[in-house]
C-alpha cells in the first residue's frame, strides 16, 4: 500500500481520539453543571421558603403583638382601679420596642413593591403607638372617664387600620413566595432545555462518532482482506515457484544424466574402441607403447564407470525409459549394495506409463526416504511398496529402524516430500514412534485417463 | 570359434554414434569370417536394412533415435527370427538386459567392453548360445547373491532335480526344445514337461527370465 495510507490512518485515529475524547468532555461537563443547577435550585428554593418563613413570622408577631398591645391598653384604661398599672405599661413598651425590632427586620430585605407598604405600616404603626401615648399618660379620673371612648374611636380603627396594613404586607409577601416559585420554575425550564440541547449534542455528536468509527473499522477490515489476500497469493507463488524451481532441477538433472551417458559415455566407449583398434596395429614388441595404451585404456574404462555412476545417481535412465517401477528396484538393489540394508520392492498393477511428475515424485520420495533409512534410522530392512488403483497411486515404505516421534520431528527432508507430494494434490503421513520403525504413507490422485489403462503386467524384481 | 566357416558371418551395424560405428567397423573387419554388409543410425533404418540384407547378426545399440534398440529387436525378430541379435549399450542395469532378452535378443554387451567381447558373442551367438559382458554377468551374480544373503530365503536352485538342472542350462544357453530332446535323448514332450516344472519351481514366467536367471546363478555366462 502507498505511503499515503499511514498518515490517512493515523489522521482518522486523531480524530476518533478527539471524538471520543470531546463526547466525554461534553458528557462529564453536561453532568456536572446539571448537577451544579439541581443544587443552585434547591438552595435558592430553601432560601425563598426561609425568607417567606421569617417574614411571615415577623408579621405574625407585628399582629399578636398589636393584638396583645390593644388588650393591654385597653384592661389599662378601662380598669382605673388595676394594681399593677405600672406592670401594663412596662409590658407595652416591650411590645413597642419588639414590634419595631420586627418591623426593622422586615424591613431589611425588600422588593421593590413592598417599600412603600412597609414605610405605610411603619407610618401606621408609629400613629398607633403615638395616638397611643397621651392616653397612657392619664389620670385614673381621666381613664375611667375618656377611656371607653378612647378604646372604641381611637385604638380599634387604628389598630384595624395597621392589620389591614399588616394583612396587605402577608398578601405581598405570599406574592413574593409565589413569584420566587415562578422564578423556580423558570429555572427549572432553562435547566431542562439545556439538557435537551446538551442531550441532542451529545447524541449527534454519537452519531457522527459512530458513522467515523464504523468506516474506519469497515475500512481496516477491507484492508486485512486484502492483505490476507496478499498473503495468500504471495504464498501460493511462493509453493508455485518451489515447485518449478524442483522441475527445473530435475529437468537439470535429467538433462545432465542424459549428456553424460549418452554423449560422455559413448564418446569415451567409443575412445576403447579405437584403442582397442589402435593397440592391434602396434607391434607387440614396442612394449612402452603399449604400457601406455593400456594405461590410457584404464583411464577411460574408471572413466566410463564414473560417467555411468554419476548419471545414474543423477537421474537413472530407467525411469525415463522403462517408468518408475524398474527405477525402483534399482534404487532398491544401488541402496541395498552400498548401505547392506534389505531392500524390497512390491510393485502391483503400476502402470509404466505415468505422468513424468508422478514417476519423479514417487522415484524422489522413495529415493530420499532410503537415505533416511540407512542414515538416521539404521534399519536392516525396509520395505517399499507401489500399487495402483482405480484413482491413486498408493506408495508406502517401511523400515525396522529406530524411529521418531512423528510430531515433533520434522526435517529429514520431509518437507520436502510432503511438498512434491502435495503439489500433484496427494496426501502424504508419516508414522513413526521411537524404537518402532517408520512407515511412510503417500497416495496420489492419478490423471483420469491413465486410470483406464493401467499396465496388467505385474513388475517382479 | 567355427574354423571350417566358408561362408562369412553377415553382420548389420545399427548405432547413432558414428565414431562408434567406425571403430566396430575396423574390429570386426580384422576378423577373417566377419563381413559387416550393413550399417543404421536410427532404430527404423535398422529395421529396414535387417530386411533387406539379411544379416546373421545384428549389433545393436539401445539408444537410438527414432526407434529405440529394443523396439527393433522386438521388430526384427519377429519378421526375421534367424537374425541373431547382439545388444550393444551403455546401460548395466539389469532392467535393460531383461527387456533386451525379451524382445528376442542373446547377447548383451557393455559398450566399453565391446572391443574385447564383441568377436566372442558373435561366434556364440551365430552358435545359438547366450553371451554377457562379464561385468554384467558379474553385477547380475552379485546382485542376486547379495538377496539370497539379506532375504535368507531358500535358494530356489536347490529344489531342482539333477536332470532339471541339465535342461535349465541348455535352455539358457538358447537351444530350443527340440535341440535339447536332441542332446539328451528324450521326447519333445518330456522336455515340454521339465521345462515347465523348472519354471514354476523358480517362479519364473518365461525363457528370457530363465537366462537372466542362469547368468545371476553363474550357470551360463
Amino acid at each position: 500500500m502507498g505511503p499515503a495510507e499511514p498518515v490517512a490512518q493515523s489522521r482518522t485515529r486523531l480524530v476518533l481520539l478527539a471524538g471520543f475524547g470531546g463526547l466525554l468532555a461534553l458528557m462529564a461537563v453536561g453532568g456536572f453543571d446539571a448537577i451544579q443547577v439541581l443544587r443552585q435550585i434547591q438552595s435558592r428554593n430553601v432560601q425563598i421558603r426561609q425568607v417567606f418563613l421569617t417574614r411571615n413570622r415577623a408579621l405574625e408577631h407585628i399582629r399578636s403583638s398589636l393584638y396583645l398591645s390593644g388588650t393591654v391598653v385597653r384592661d389599662y384604661l378601662l380598669d382605673p382601679e388595676l394594681a399593677g398599672a405600672a406592670d401594663e405599661l412596662g409590658r407595652l413598651r416591650t411590645l413597642r420596642s419588639e414590634m419595631a425590632s420586627a418591623m426593622d427586620a422586615y424591613g431589611r430585605s425588600l422588593t421593590a413593591g413592598e417599600a412603600e407598604p412597609v414605610q405605610a405600616l411603619q407610618a401606621g404603626l408609629t400613629a398607633y403607638w403615638d395616638g397611643l401615648e397621651p392616653a397612657l399618660r392619664w389620670s385614673p379620673q381621666q381613664r375611667r372617664r375618656q377611656g371607653y371612648a378612647f378604646v372604641q374611636r381611637v385604638l380599634l380603627p387604628r389598630r384595624a387600620a395597621v392589620l389591614d396594613l399588616a394583612d396587605r404586607i402577608a398578601a405581598l409577601n405570599e406574592k413574593e413566595l409565589n413569584g420566587g416559585d415562578e422564578r423556580l420554575e423558570e429555572m427549572f425550564g432553562r435547566f431542562r432545555r439545556r439538557l435537551l440541547v446538551m442531550l441532542a449534542a451529545t447524541l449527534s455528536m454519537g452519531l457522527v462518532l459512530a458513522a467515523v468509527a464504523a468506516s474506519h473499522i469497515l475500512r481496516l477490515e477491507r484492508q486485512s482482506a486484502a492483505r490476507y489476500q496478499l498473503v495468500m497469493r504471495a504464498q501460493n507463488e511462493l509453493k508455485e515457484l518451489s515447485a518449478r524451481l524442483v522441475k527445473a532441477q530435475e529437468e537439470e538433472r535429467r538433462a545432465i544424466s542424459r549428456e553424460l551417458h549418452d554423449e560422455v559415455g559413448q564418446s569415451l566407449s567409443a575412445l576403447l574402441m579405437e584403442l582397442g583398434n589402435l593397440a592391434a596395429v602396434v607391434p607387440r614388441n614396442l612394449e612402452p607403447l603399449q604400457r601406455h595404451l593400456e594405461s590410457i585404456r584404464k583411464l577411460a574404462e574408471s572413466s566410463v564407470q564414473v560417467a555411468r555412476n554419476m548419471s545414474l545417481l543423477l537421474r537413472p535412465s530407467m525411469l525415463d525409459d522403462f517408468g518408475l517401477v524398474p527405477a525402483l528396484e534399482w534404487q532398491a538393489r544401488e541402496s541395498s549394495k552400498r548401505t547392506g540394508m534389505a531392500v524390497s520392492v512390491e510393485a502391483d498393477e503400476v502402470s509404466d506409463n505415468l505422468p513424468d511428475d508422478h514417476n519423479t515424485c514417487v522415484y524422489r520420495v522413495v529415493q530420499e526416504a532410503l537415505h533416511n533409512c540407512a542414515r538416521h534410522a539404521q534399519a536392516h530392512s525396509v520395505r517399499i511398496r507401489v500399487r495402483q488403483t482405480s484413482r491413486h497411486i498408493l506408495l508406502s515404505i517401511q523400515d525396522d529402524g529406530r524411529g521418531f516421534d512423528a510430531r515433533r520431528v520434522r526435517g529429514l527432508g520431509l518437507v520436502g516430500m510432503e511438498e512434491r507430494v502435495q503439489h500433484l494434490g496427494g496426501s502424504f503421513q508419516v508414522k513413526s514412534e521411537p524404537g518402532r520403525g517408520t512407515v511412510l504413507e503417500v497416495e496420489l490422485p492419478v490423471p483420469k485417463e491413465l486410470a483406464a489403462e493401467r499396465a496388467p503386467e505385474v513388475q517382479n524384481a | 570359434m567355427p574354423e571350417t566357416a566358408t561362408r562369412p558371418i553377415r553382420i548389420l551395424l545399427a548405432d547413432d554414434h558414428t565414431v562408434m560405428r567406425n571403430g566396430l567397423r575396423l574390429l570386426l573387419e580384422r576378423q577373417p569370417n566377419l563381413e559387416v554388409v550393413g550399417e543404421a543410425s536410427d532404430g527404423r533404418e535398422t529395421v529396414r536394412l535387417a530386411e533387406s540384407v539379411a544379416p546373421d547378426v545384428v549389433v545393436l545399440d539401445i539408444a537410438m533415435p527414432n526407434l529405440n534398440g529394443i523396439e527393433a529387436a522386438r521388430q526384427i525378430t519377429a519378421s526375421r527370427p534367424e537374425a541373431a541379435i547382439v545388444i550393444l549399450s551403455m546401460h548395466s542395469d539389469e532392467s535393460y538386459v531383461i527387456r533386451a532378452l525379451k524382445a528376442g535378443a542373446r547377447a548383451y554387451l557393455l559398450k566399453d567392453s565391446a572391443e574385447g567381447d564383441l568377436i566372442a558373442a558373435i561366434h556364440a551367438i551365430s552358435e545359438g548360445k547366450s553371451f554377457f559382458s562379464p561385468a554384467i554377468s558379474r553385477i547380475l551374480v552379485e546382485d542376486y547373491m547379495r538377496q539370497l544373503e539379506q532375504k535368507h530365503v531358500e535358494d530356489t536352485y536347490e529344489l531342482l532335480t539333477a536332470r532339471e538342472r541339465e535342461i535349465l542350462q541348455l535352455l539358457a544357453e538358447g537351444k530350443t526344445n527340440k535341440e535339447v530332446a536332441a542332446v539328451l535323448n528324450l521326447s519333445v514332450y518330456t522336455v515340454e514337461t521339465h521345462r515347465t516344472h523348472i519354471l514354476q519351481k523358480l517362479n519364473l514366467h518365461n525363457v528370457p527370465e530363465l537366462i537372466l536367471y542362469a547368468v545371476r546363478k553363474g550357470i551360463i555366462t
